[in-house]
């Protein structure tokens, strides 16, 4: 297929090398928090441990895995990623859908449009947030953490976009045979965008993942913080207003030193999620047949 | 048109679900507070004479909040929560005062969660109040009296920690004649500074601990410049330093002092001594800052300094005092607790000892804050039953008798830092110290102190003891040697500071109120240009500079400052 | 009537789309009005005191005001412009690469520091460009003198908005792959019997079909103009570079240190908020005008 010019060669080398250092670039920090989580504890604490383990040893591993609150929060992540990315997913097609319609189909598709934009941009802030939260009820429970961000509108107006490049065709010819738009939607959108909904997907769920602050927020017990909540409240440091240390916080500056301990946590809290996007990749091939985009 | 109609109906559909769920919960709310008064007819059960312990007839809910730091026993029980905690099985069982937690959180995050309960009207019965958020609710109205519960139900040791300091903690917590809240405080001089170094350098090289300024410019260039640590590397640097110049650790506040300069006691805003008129000073723009910067600056130039110290933060600099690049730090007396510990396990020929800081002629003078503590425990006015706060104040006290040992073990499930309310004896580290040198003294083999401070007074005994045997069944050699030598060694951190205590060699912070009006509005602008001025000027720019800045200072904001915290020492005086 | 008719679905599938957002996204805004009061969490909105536009002044006077809103625009634009063009390179390059598991390796690897917080991240890239780090080593290699990147106001720029553009370049970069995938297959064999080498297939055919996509990311990154990466710059900087890398958000940080200030904090978020509408909306139109194409 493709003609193999002396040009297209080198293009190719040096394309290699480019991408490959990149790569080397995005890995290094793994590998470092994975060479400090093997070492010693002392040669963590030292600063010693670059990109190799100093005093190799499974400690740290050993650990984690009696954590019962590194495994407890590992299931309460799951639950979210999984019920908060149905519900966001759900959310953005529907929303999505009648407004990828051009103005003459949906005669008030602009009205929406804005009626969501505008709150990219506006938010009342912390307290309202919490206030209207804890007024509905929500406080302390997993859909804290899904309901105020079940419509990601920045999402929502990827899907539009995505939505659009499928031929009005498909669609018109559906519509003729007698298809509801609600089956156009299900049956012939879907099928034909998934590149793109494991684009979303892919971003909602990793949204779920790392997000932590709503989890200080919303719930009441540690028992019920998801991962990285729970990951946050071991890196986070000694306020740095302090004039000087209580009694208890020198007590607790002593448990700051399980250092490989912290970094193995950290290392593990984010495997699941990396192991999550070579899978999603399969779909973004499949999704190559489906038409150009229509002006 | 018509479209208006379905579109106007989801905004009153929605309009009415928020408001009908705002009031559900709020009448859910009303119920979660009547809760707690479920006891009322227990009042006239209870006896007449009030007893520091007494059980109540009927069980009395109690709700409070918690920030909380993770179990420090590594027996502890894997997985434990707050809710869980032994200790308040026990205090039911012994009280009859049940705690319900509203919710609990890392401490870390303590204070923004505390805000969204205050702004939500959602506070729990007893409460753990930072300074700040005392004077909120107290000018809201919002705190019990606690007087008569104090006086009537409060244990002679909480009395006699309460009046330790002749009742000036009490004092600043309360007003118009009324205790609206318990300080926790801690004796003030455990914030003196002092300096910590390598003794074991200082004896490769031949060196004497240094006394003055002079003599540490010397043992710090020593141990910059003639590999102290013998290793033919030259990979050692003089004085360990991070990018708060003023902070709660591995800062400078000590070396200032040294040259009779007072800018802070910790917390980029200036400190404040008398001068000879009576008035109050900001020690922050005083000639003597200038001096101690000069100083500053040519160690920078010579390395004595590390090169990038104005990026490190704490965490970086703790890396280099336990890998052995730097043996000089100026600090307070937990030192080995955190992280010359570290250092001693890393090395084990590292040797650290505590000094009086070195001054211009001979040791210097620390400065020491007139009050050390950071939070107070106040009750809710709702609350039906004030008096439980200070029966679980003695509660805590007491379970730290001898006759409760092993009674209240980490391994039982039971967590000291997550129970409150919780005061301790102030003067508990120099208990520690009298205690364990009194036993020692006597070649005791074990304690045989029988009070509340007995737990404590222990666990630092045999730290002690399997320290000087090997022992580290319970912790490791670094770990042991921390507890002994902040606490309990002759010469160690507790030690030195008691003997600068004794000595007088101190000059006080007289400030202690709360951040005055123009500090809020301009602090972070006077706090950002000192620590842009004082970093360049110790980098390398000019030392004129410093005059630049106290004229900005004091231009401002800082003179009115200045004015504000003199009206509020007048106010002080005449209380 | 034929059109509710026929729309009348559409209405009914933006339902819990509306009403979601009503709660939680317009609820919360009643909170705007702290911007123009003395905010007191004990008071609570109703009880706080009106101070009209005391907190923007009070704000906008302040002596830094102006270097500080300099510096966020300056490194607002540069990682605006940054974050669009990198990605699409990489795309573009990555979409080059046959051996397909080749090309998912990269993706995955260029995606990993994205599930890294700036906490854990900020304390790697301090060290890489330390004085004793492996970038200076190469430098040493070379014979040239070391450089304080940290401690330097232009070096300090640079890396922060490098660092920002390598932690989220994964994320456009998949963006883009998705859109380019869904070009027709068909137009590439066309090309390629009409004799189009790679270079004018990539001219010709990838580049206007992931024009749309690339207009939206384009303008809705707009809205971020005074947003220049609070976390980050908070975790990195320190007293030498506040000259050059303060920015308003960790301004108002600081701000708020001595005693929460809320009524100022809601001012400059709703300042904010303001120059993103406008800006955001500006280019909609035009990009409506000019080239017939609503973004959203």
């Amino acid at each position: 297929m493709i003609r193999s010019t002396l040009s297209r060669k080198i293009f190719v080398v040096i394309n290699t090398l480019v991408l490959t250092a990149i790569t080397l670039l995005g890995i290094i920090p793994f590998i470092h928090l994975l060479s400090v989580s093997l070492s010693s504890n002392t040669a963590a604490m030292a600063g010693e441990v670059k990109l190799w383990p100093v005093g190799f040893n499974f400690d740290a591993y050993r650990y984690l895995g009696e954590k019962v609150e590194f495994f407890r929060s590992l299931g309460v992540s799951v639950e979210r990623v999984v019920l908060g990315t149905a519900v966001n997913m759900f959310l953005c097609f529907i929303t999505a859908f009648p407004l990828a319609k051009s103005v003459d189909q949906f005669k008030f598709r602009t009205v929406y449009v804005w009626f969501f934009a505008v709150t990219m941009f506006f938010g009342g802030g912390l307290i309202p947030t919490y206030i209207i939260v804890k007024n509905t009820g929500l406080i302390d429970s997993i859909w804290a953490l899904i309901l105020p961000g079940a419509l990601s509108v920045w999402n929502m107006v990827l899907m539009l976009n995505f939505f659009r490049s499928i031929p009005r065709e498909l669609d018109e010819a559906a519509t003729i045979d007698g298809a509801g738009q609600w089956r156009v939607l299900w049956q012939i959108y879907l099928p034909v965008s998934l590149p793109s909904i494991a684009t979303i997907g892919l971003f909602t769920i990793v949204g779920h993942w790392n997000s932590w602050f709503d989890g200080i927020l919303y719930l009441n017990s540690p028992d019920k913080y998801p991962l990285q909540t729970y990951l946050s409240t071991l890196i986070m440091s000694i306020n740095a207003q302090m004039q000087s240390l209580s009694l208890e916080q020198i007590k607790a500056m002593e448990n700051l030193s399980e250092k490989t301990l912290q970094t193995a946590q950290i290392f593990m809290g984010a495997l699941p999620i990396m192991i999550v996007y070579p899978f999603l990749q399969k779909y973004f091939v499949k999704g190559m047949t489906v038409g150009s985009v229509k002006e | 048109m018509k479209w208006i109609k379905p579109w106007k109906m989801i905004l009153v559909a929605t309009m009415t679900l928020s408001v009908l769920s705002a009031c559900s919960s709020q009448t859910k709310d009303s119920a979660g507070s009547s809760s707690q008064t479920s006891s009322k007819e227990e009042n006239k059960t209870s006896d007449a004479t009030p007893e520091p312990l007494g059980k109540y007839a009927d069980t009395v809910t109690v709700t409070e909040v918690l920030g909380y730091n993770p179990p420090e026993d590594p027996r502890t029980p894997k997985g434990i929560t707050p809710e869980q905690n032994a200790y308040l099985k026990d205090l039911k069982d012994m009280l009859n005062i049940e705690v319900k937690y509203k919710w609990t959180v890392p401490s870390s995050q303590f204070e923004q969660k505390f805000s969204l309960a205050m702004a939500s009207a959602d506070l729990p019965d007893i409460m753990e109040l930072d300074p700040k958020n005392f004077e909120k609710l107290k000018k809201q109205g919002m705190l019990a009296d606690l007087t008569k519960a104090y006086n009537d139900y409060a244990s002679p040791e909480l009395k006699k920690y309460m009046e330790s300091d002749g009742g000036f903690a009490m004092k600043t917590y309360s007003d118009d004649g009324k205790q609206l809240a318990m300080p926790a405080f801690e004796d003030p001089f455990l914030s003196t500074q002092l300096l910590w170094l390598r003794k074991d350098w200082l004896d490769n090289l031949k060196l004497q601990p240094p006394k003055t300024m002079d003599e540490l410019d010397k043992v710090a260039e020593a141990f910059t410049k003639n590999d102290p640590n013998q290793n033919g590397k030259n990979d050692t640097y003089g004085v360990a330093l991070q990018k708060n110049l003023f902070f709660w650790g591995y800062d400078l506040r000590g070396f200032f002092n040294g040259f009779g300069a007072y800018p802070s006691d910790g917390n980029n805003q200036t400190a404040w001594i008398k001068d000879s008129g009576g008035k109050l000073i900001p020690g922050l723009i005083q000639p003597e800052v200038k001096t101690a910067l000069g100083k500053l600056q040519s160690w920078y130039k010579d390395g004595i300094l590390d090169k990038e110290f104005a990026l490190k933060d704490d965490t970086k600099t703790v890396e280099d005092i336990v890998a052995g690049k730097v043996g000089i730090v100026y600090g307070e007396w937990w030192y080995p607790n955190f992280p010359l510990n570290n250092s001693v396990d890393k090395d084990p020929k590292a040797d650290w000892i505590a000094i009086q800081i070195p001054g211009l002629d001979g040791p210097g003078k620390s400065l020491v804050p007139k009050i050390r503590s950071g939070k107070a425990f106040a009750v809710n006015k709702s609350m039906k039953h004030p008096e439980a706060a200070i029966k679980m104040l003695n509660y805590y006290i007491e379970v730290g008798k001898k006759k409760y040992q092993g009674k209240t073990e980490a391994k039982d499930g039971f967590v000291y830092n997550w129970f409150n309310p919780r005061i301790y004896n102030p003067a508990s580290i120099d208990t520690i110290y009298t205690e364990v040198n009194k036993a020692l003294d006597a070649k005791q083999t074990e304690i045989t102190l029988d009070d509340e401070n007995f737990k404590d007074v222990e666990k630092v005994f045999q730290a002690r003891n399997d320290y000087f045997s090997g022992n580290t069944q319970t912790g490791s050699k670094g770990v042991n040697w921390g507890l002994y030598f902040s606490r309990a060694a002759k010469d160690g951190g507790w030690g030195t500071t008691r003997k600068i205590k004794e000595a007088g060699a101190y000059v006080n912070n007289e400030f202690y109120g709360l951040p005055t009006e123009t500090q809020v509005e301009k602090g972070a602008q006077l706090d950002k240009l000192m620590q842009e001025s004082f970093t360049k000027i110790i980098m390398g720019a000019s030392l004129d500079e410093f005059d630049k800045f106290v004229q900005s200072w004091k231009s401002l904001g800082g003179d009115q400052v200045t004015q504000e915290v003199n009206d509020w020492y007048s106010k002080q005086a005449e209380k | 009537m034929r059109t509710l008719k026929k729309e009348y679905i559409f209405h009914l599938m933006l339902i819990p789309g509306v009403i979601v957002t009503l709660i939680y996204a317009y609820g919360p805004m009643a909170g705007l009005v702290m911007a123009f009061q003395q905010f007191e969490p004990l008071s609570g909105f109703f009880h706080s005191k009106f101070v009209g536009f005391d907190n923007f002044t009070y704000v906008f006077n302040m002596p830094d005001f102006k270097q500080v809103l300099w510096n966020t625009v300056v490194i607002a634009v540069i990682k605006m412009v940054l974050a669009l063009l990198v990605p699409l390179i990489l795309a573009l390059l990555l979409n080059e690469v046959t051996k397909r598991w080749f090309s998912r390796f990269i993706q995955s690897a260029v995606f990993l520091p994205f599930f890294l917080s700036w906490t854990v991240l900020g304390g790697v890239i301090i060290e890489l460009f330390s004085l004793s780090g492996p970038v200076n080593g190469l430098i040493a290699s070379m014979g040239l003198k070391p450089i304080m990147f940290m401690l330097d106001n232009q070096w300090f720029r640079g890396i922060i908005i490098g660092s920002d553009i390598w932690k989220g370049m994964g994320y456009n970069m998949i963006i883009i792959l998705a859109a380019i995938t869904g070009i027709n297959a068909t137009l590439y064999e066309a090309a390629e019997v009409d004799g189009a080498g790679r270079w004018k297939q990539m001219l010709h055919i990838t580049l206007p079909g992931i024009a749309p996509i690339i207009i939206v990311l384009g303008v809705l990154s707009l809205g971020g103009i005074l947003n220049a990466g609070f976390e980050q710059i908070l975790i990195m900087y320190n007293p030498t570079v506040y000259e050059g890398a303060d920015i308003i958000d960790t301004f108002v940080y600081r701000l708020g240190m001595f005693s929460q200030q809320f009524g100022p904090a809601a001012a400059v978020g709703l300042f904010k908020s303001v120059i993103s509408l406008v800006l955001v909306s500006v280019t909609y139109y035009a990009a409506y005008k000019f080239n017939n194409y609503r973004i959203f």
